[in-house]
């Protein structure tokens, strides 16, 4: 039966290239899009997590928004002690984030301050990757009284390296702290958010401004592995009781990120369905003609002695095959294009949009989703074969006589 | 001679439009070892009777049976078994399947029997010998002549040795040399391996070589000659 089917998928074979074609640059348009999709969203996720969330954090339950943290942890040691003692960590660090005013001698403005300890914070983020001029954060006395900042902030300031500026915010008795720092480096993220309104300072300096020895307002870390964020935010905030603090994980604090996939991957499963029906069409369509042109010769099987049963299992062997050599290509032709668009880059406009969130850029490097392109294969395959159906029950349901009657 | 073959009062009603009668009660024997020949006009009923007994359809009224054992009327799938143990098929237009080679078309009905793959090819090749074509084995049929397809299409309905071999129009479409070349062929087997073969046919090239002679008219059964020879 194998050799018959093999034989007659290939008796026009015109048509069944044509359907493989369709099958395989459906299949391999499939691929791309999935794996456009998912390697924005990591690539999205990475910048997110890598530039200013991190992967978990510990923070006070009361706060209103969850990325910046207005209320500090007055005794953050117990918590901290819980994130250094998990082994999926990799490095975590104190911060301080909170609004103030800035100003140079020329000019006065609002800005968010991120408040680090330096040498633990070019681990967690990329930041320092992002110096324009000057250097990142010096850890230690010698860096105390620096600060790094945006470009777009410090062209605002019209400040240069070397020079002083004034940071002011709320202390913790209410007043407002003031202290002097030099500008010792300027960063160029292409972020409008990043470039136009944070500054960074050593995490001591600032909680000397605040009056606030020894606090923070949140507990940053990065794990080595980003897939077991949920669950190191589980268990810490398991660890933490009920109190007042507690842990989560990116996707608590990004929520916006996970929105995006959400929609994303709504989109996408759209365009799959459409794509997929249009291959079951094709194949319904193929398998249509394939019967009608045949059905005389199925009348002939079954007069030397063929069941039923038979003739649906040939038409869907020969179905199997087209659907196994079609995958097959679309398989090869998609990891083909993922291949070259991850070795060259994809240029793609959607990063200027979030580049004013964040720092992002507009080449998206892909990378194969072995797991949904397998799912995509599959799908490929079992509609094919169930697009067959219909006409392979039709010639079961044939009658000897009238088949060979068929002109 | 054994009975072979024996319908009963069959009738057969097509019923698409308007009802037509295509056979009105037709009683028939055939022996195990004949060469006979259904004769008639067209419109005349022969090829729906060789459908009924060759059981590619089912009478409206009456009975088939094959040595004793009724068989109209039974599933498709025991219909099925029955023809491929049973009956060999040679058609007007040769009805090969095209994909397939000379020896691949003659082995098929031992595929479906689940013959091991030597056993049949060697019971195919032994079978396109028998036909005289065993030097076109590995020919598709768009590489043989009209005469030659025929020729493989009665080596494909004797290859696992039916009882009643069924032939419907088979020098049709044939020239008259290779007509008279196929029905020397077919009388041979007849003669010199039992195999027996029942026509319809209007040609007289084939009544003039048959046995015996069922004339059939508007779908009744109007003599029956058996000849000498």
């Amino acid at each position: 039966m194998l050799q018959l089917a093999w034989r007659n998928v290939w008796r026009n074979g015109r048509r069944s290239l044509i359907n493989v074609a369709a099958m395989g640059f459906g299949l391999a348009a499939i691929m791309f899009g999935q794996s456009m999709m998912r390697s924005l969203q990591s690539q999205l996720v990475e910048k997110a997590t890598g530039s200013f969330t991190g992967h978990v954090r510990i923070e006070r339950r009361d706060i209103d928004e969850p990325k910046f943290p207005d209320k500090f942890m007055t005794k953050p040691e117990e918590a901290a002690k819980l994130m250094a003692a998990d082994p999926r960590v990799l490095v975590w660090g104190r911060r301080i984030h909170m609004t103030g005013l800035i100003s140079s001698p020329n000019m006065s403005l609002g800005a968010l301050i991120c408040a680090v300890e330096p040498d633990k914070e070019n681990k967690i983020t990329d930041m320092a990757g992002y110096m324009k001029e000057g250097h990142y954060l010096e850890p230690g006395p010698k860096g105390l009284k620096g600060i790094v900042m945006g470009k777009k902030i410090a062209g605002r300031l019209d400040v240069r390296l070397g020079e002083k500026v004034v940071l002011m915010a709320q202390a913790a008795d209410g007043s407002m702290g003031a202290e002097a720092f030099r500008l010792v480096g300027i960063h160029e993220t292409g972020s409008e958010s990043f470039d136009g309104q944070m500054v960074w300072v050593p995490l001591q300096a600032m909680q000397e401004l605040l009056g606030r020895p020894g606090q923070a307002n949140e507990l940053a870390a990065k794990v080595r592995n980003i897939d077991d964020a949920d669950a190191v935010a589980a268990d810490l905030d398991a660890k933490l009781g009920p109190g007042n603090i507690g842990a989560m994980s990116w996707k608590k604090i990004d929520k916006e990120i996970i929105g995006i996939q959400a929609f994303q991957d709504g989109m996408l499963t759209v365009v799959l369905v459409i794509v997929f029906i249009i291959v079951a069409l094709g194949i319904l369509n193929t398998q249509l003609m394939s019967l009608f042109e045949r059905v005389r010769e199925f009348g002939v099987l079954m007069a030397i002695g063929a069941r039923p049963k038979w003739i649906v299992k040939l038409l869907i062997m020969e179905s199997a095959l087209l659907g196994l050599v079609g995958t097959t290509f679309g398989l090869l032709v998609g990891s083909a294009l993922i291949a070259h668009f991850g070795r060259h880059g994809l240029f793609l406009p959607v990063g200027d949009a979030f580049k004013y969130f964040l720092p992002f850029p507009s080449v998206i490097y892909l990378r194969p989703a072995w797991g949904m392109h397998s799912f995509a294969c599959a799908t490929v395959f079992v509609v094919t074969l169930l697009a067959t159906l219909p006409p392979a029950l039709r010639a079961g349901r044939l009658k000897p006589s009238e088949a060979l009657r068929h002109v | 001679m054994s009975s072979l073959v024996e319908t009963k009062g069959v009738h057969k009603v097509y019923a698409a439009g308007s009802k037509v009668a295509a056979l009105n009660g037709v009683s028939l024997t055939i022996e195990r070892g004949e060469f006979s020949a259904l004769a008639g006009p067209s419109g005349s009923g022969k090829s729906t009777l060789l459908n009924l007994i060759g059981t590619l359809d089912q009478p409206t009224k009456g009975t088939v049976s094959y040595e004793g054992r009724v068989v109209s009327g039974l599933d498709a799938d025991t219909l099925s078994d029955f023809r491929l143990r049973t009956l060999g098929f040679v058609f007007q237009s040769y009805n090969l399947i095209p994909v397939l080679t000379a020896t691949e078309n003659v082995e098929y009905p031992l595929v479906l029997q689940g013959v091991a793959p030597a056993e049949r090819r060697k019971l195919a090749l032994e079978s396109l010998k028998l036909v005289g074509l065993e030097h076109y084995s590995h020919r598709r049929p768009d590489l043989l002549s009209g005469g030659q397809q025929q020729r493989v299409a009665v080596a494909r309905a004797i290859v696992h040795r039916p009882s009643l071999v069924l032939a419907d129009e088979p020098t049709a479409n044939l020239d008259s040399k290779t007509g008279a070349h196929l029905l020397d062929l077919m009388e041979g087997l007849n003669r010199d391996h039992g195999v027996t073969f029942l026509f319809s046919s209007h040609d007289h090239a084939v009544l003039e070589r048959a046995r015996r002679v069922v004339q059939l008219q508007d779908g009744e059964l109007k003599a029956d000659e058996v000849r000498s020879r």
